[in-house]
């Protein structure tokens, strides 16, 4: 009897710094957010905050840029999401004992590794409208220059495609390694038995896989919806707010107009609602629990 | 171990010695723009008082804002002077020691030499004043300048074509009405023989840089007689965009006919909506375009150029057509809550000295905000201009917001013009009206 209290006891001290630190920095700071989303607070003000209810709420369903964000966020999601997802499992299977089948899989993985903030940089480059190398080739076959950051259609494809180049390869890679984990006499049987390596892939594998692409779907839209380095350091939001993503929108009236706290806080809180509503309804959608035996 | 100990107490005696050899440390925060410069006065002004260790560090326009506001609020004091960008002064003023009240307290500190009156009065105001608090001194003086390419307006052939396609001689335009005619005669895509691939580098990209290149067009028309008499006099601290009463005055005909400017110009430039400082820059160092507003901190880069050589023959500088250009520029202040004011008072005294106002020029092409520099003979031999153009243009330049909203004024109206200039609202009265009403929401907060 002693023993098992004894034992809880140092369970608890030994969790408890990891405890102080998840209160102080999560939990803490996810309360703090949450009062002052009720709050008038900007630092540029030099005024204490006020309590004003539902009020920054209720601006959100007024402001226009809000909205576009939301917009954009949106087209991301519907747009960049499948695609990532398609590409990813497309070249998952492709590269399956091809030829340099290590030296590619190494490639492919490298625009995953390279800091957002390094490859906007390098984008940027890219979508310079005269000395980027994309209009150079472009015009090689006598297409004219593309305004890549000064026409609304472009600048948005323009960060679709970073997205898309971005984060293909993180889909890959899992569902590679989910594929490296498939037995292969589960497979081999079934071709025995007269499937083709289509039905193959259609009723075995990609089934096998589905817990992996619901995880990494998953992944992404959280991802999606907190994008803000690539429209940061490419597009700044523009032209117009074609570009404004809903984390970057937050960005600005949080941090460029002066630390408005609290709008800034009930913009972020509805994100976080946003996120967290998503996740679950996709978890309870696609029974992730069974599968994944939660 | 002996030896371990011994080493141990002579590093803790050489760090400690070393530390308390110098009784003040002064954090100074710096803009990129200003840093090399106040990197030298720092090291001229440590070998005068070497008791004081200054550390310069540069930070980004896009962090050292939210940085110093979040420091002041705080009252932490991280850092015992920054450079402060004009259009933040009303945010960080409640957090910026005074200046004129600390001079009175500590007399002995003040340097008899500092003649403060030799400022240029608007600089002196602009990157000084917050209302009635001296919350910095004059540092970086700057204001837009139109950079043209001086031997394409004094080429023979040019000139006669110009006459002959527009009755009228070709020089550097004074007005923007001028500058759409120029601009289209050096655009290849409507003159063939055009040396240049574009008249014109605009950036109208959808940052703080439009909110800017706005004001130079809104400018000449806010400024003129009839715009003072329709806006009444500027307000410093509310700027341009305002009238007298601090009401917008921007959602008015004259707001219309300055975008509509900037729209008539756009067939005239290198993809405008998605260009910025750096691309502009690069354009005309490439010898693509004719004209180009921008700031002088640019010169720099261009002297380097190949294709812009000899320098003094192929780029002019003239003041912005309509002669309004917008300010831009930097104060340097105190902390409210340093421990180090004393040592941080020398330091920017001697910074923006008769000395250093020169130093900063001559060096780093940091514009000089005192009148005995721009007429020092050294100075005037450096850059002539400065007294034709540098100092009416920061004269007459027309200024942004400098009240604690700025930033978010500035993002309602950028969101606004861009989605203007890109075709999706009308340029009129109306949709600048909507803007307005934004505005005063948030000035009613």
């Amino acid at each position: 009897m002693m023993n098992s209290k004894k034992r809880k006891r140092t369970g608890f001290l030994l969790i408890l710094p990891l405890l102080i630190l998840f209160l102080g920095l999560t939990i803490y700071p996810l309360i703090y957010m949450i009062y002052m989303s009720f709050h008038q607070y900007s630092l540029a003000s030099w005024e204490e905050p006020r309590f004003i209810g539902w009020e920054n709420y209720r601006e959100i369903l007024r402001d226009r840029t809000a909205s576009s964000s939301v917009s954009f966020t949106l087209f991301l999601l519907f747009t960049a999401v499948p695609l990532e997802i398609l590409l990813g499992i497309g070249i998952a299977f492709l590269i399956r004992d091809v030829w340099g089948e290590r030296a590619l899989r190494s490639s492919l993985i490298i625009p995953m590794t390279i800091p957002p903030v390094v490859a906007g940089i390098a984008w940027k480059m890219l979508y310079n409208y005269e000395f980027g190398p994309i209009n150079y080739f472009l015009s090689l076959f006598g297409l004219p220059k593309v305004s890549w950051l000064g026409s609304q259609f472009f600048a948005r494809l323009g960060v679709l495609l970073i997205d898309v180049w971005q984060w293909t390869p993180f889909i890959f890679l899992v569902i590679y390694a989910g594929l490296q984990s498939i037995p292969r006499d589960v497979v081999e049987a079934s071709l025995v038995d007269g499937a083709s390596g289509w039905s193959a892939m259609r009723y075995i594998e990609l089934p096998l896989l589905r817990p992996l692409i619901w995880v990494t779907l998953i992944i992404r839209v959280i991802d999606v919806l907190k994008l803000f380095d690539i429209v940061y350091m490419v597009t700044f939001g523009g032209p117009g707010s074609a570009t404004h993503s809903y984390s970057f929108y937050i960005y600005k009236v949080g941090i460029s107009f002066g630390w408005d706290v609290g709008y800034a806080s009930a913009l972020s809180v509805i994100l976080l609602l946003v996120v967290t509503v998503l996740t679950n309804l996709l978890i309870r959608f696609l029974r992730l629990s069974e599968t994944l035996g939660l | 171990m002996r030896k371990l100990t011994i080493t141990s107490m002579i590093f803790i005696v050489l760090v400690f010695g070393f530390s308390l050899g110098y009784a003040t440390e002064l954090a100074v925060w710096s803009s990129p723009d200003n840093a090399d410069a106040l990197f030298e006065l720092a090291q001229n002004f440590m070998q005068a008082h070497p008791e004081i260790q200054i550390e310069v560090t540069p930070l980004s326009w896009e962090v050292l804002y939210p940085r110093i506001l979040q420091d002041i609020t705080a009252g932490v004091g991280a850092f015992d002077v920054t450079t402060w960008d004009l259009m933040t002064a009303g945010a960080i003023a409640p957090g910026m020691l005074d200046l004129e009240a600390f001079a009175q307290e500590h007399p002995d500190l003040v340097d008899p030499d500092f003649d403060d009156d030799d400022f240029i009065p608007t600089a002196r105001y602009i990157y000084g004043y917050w209302g009635d608090k001296r919350i910095g001194q004059p540092f970086y003086g700057a204001a837009m300048f139109f950079f043209y390419r001086q031997d394409l307006f004094q080429d023979k052939a040019l000139q006669e074509k110009f006459q002959a396609q527009y009755g009228r001689e070709l020089r550097v335009p004074e007005t923007w009405q001028e500058a759409k005619e120029v601009a289209q005669f050096f655009t290849k895509k409507f003159n063939p023989d055009s040396p240049t691939e574009y008249g014109i580098g605009l950036m109208f990209p959808r940052t703080h840089t439009l909110f800017y290149m706005f004001l130079n067009f809104f400018g000449p028309y806010r400024r003129s007689p009839e715009g003072i008499e329709k806006f009444g006099e500027v307000d410093l601290d509310w700027g341009d965009l305002f009238t007298a009463d601090h009401q917008p005055a921007f959602n008015s005909e004259e707001g219309v006919k300055a975008i509509q400017d900037m729209i008539d110009l756009l067939p005239y430039s290198s993809d405008p909506l998605g260009s910025d400082y750096g691309e502009t820059l690069e354009a005309f160092s490439k010898g693509m375009v004719a004209m180009v507003p921008q700031w002088t901190a640019c010169m720099a880069s261009w002297q380097e150029s190949p294709d812009l050589q000899p320098f003094e023959e192929k780029v002019g500088i003239a003041i912005m057509p309509g002669k309004a250009p917008v300010s831009g520029g930097w104060g340097v202040g105190i902390n409210a809550f340093s421990k180090n004011q004393e040592a941080a008072f020398q330091f920017i005294q001697y910074a923006t000295s008769k000395e250093g106002d020169k130093i900063q020029w001559l060096k780093y092409r940091v514009g000089p905000t005192r009148k005995s520099v721009i007429e020092d003979p050294e100075v005037i031999a450096d850059a002539p201009w400065l007294k034709d153009v540098y100092l009416p243009s920061l004269e007459g330049a027309s200024h942004r917001p400098r009240i604690p909203e700025e930033p978010r004024v500035e993002d309602v109206l950028v969101g606004t013009i861009s989605e203007i200039l890109l075709g999706q609202a009308p340029n009129s009265i109306e949709t600048l009206n909507l803007v307005a009403e934004e505005w005063k929401k948030v000035l009613s907060k």
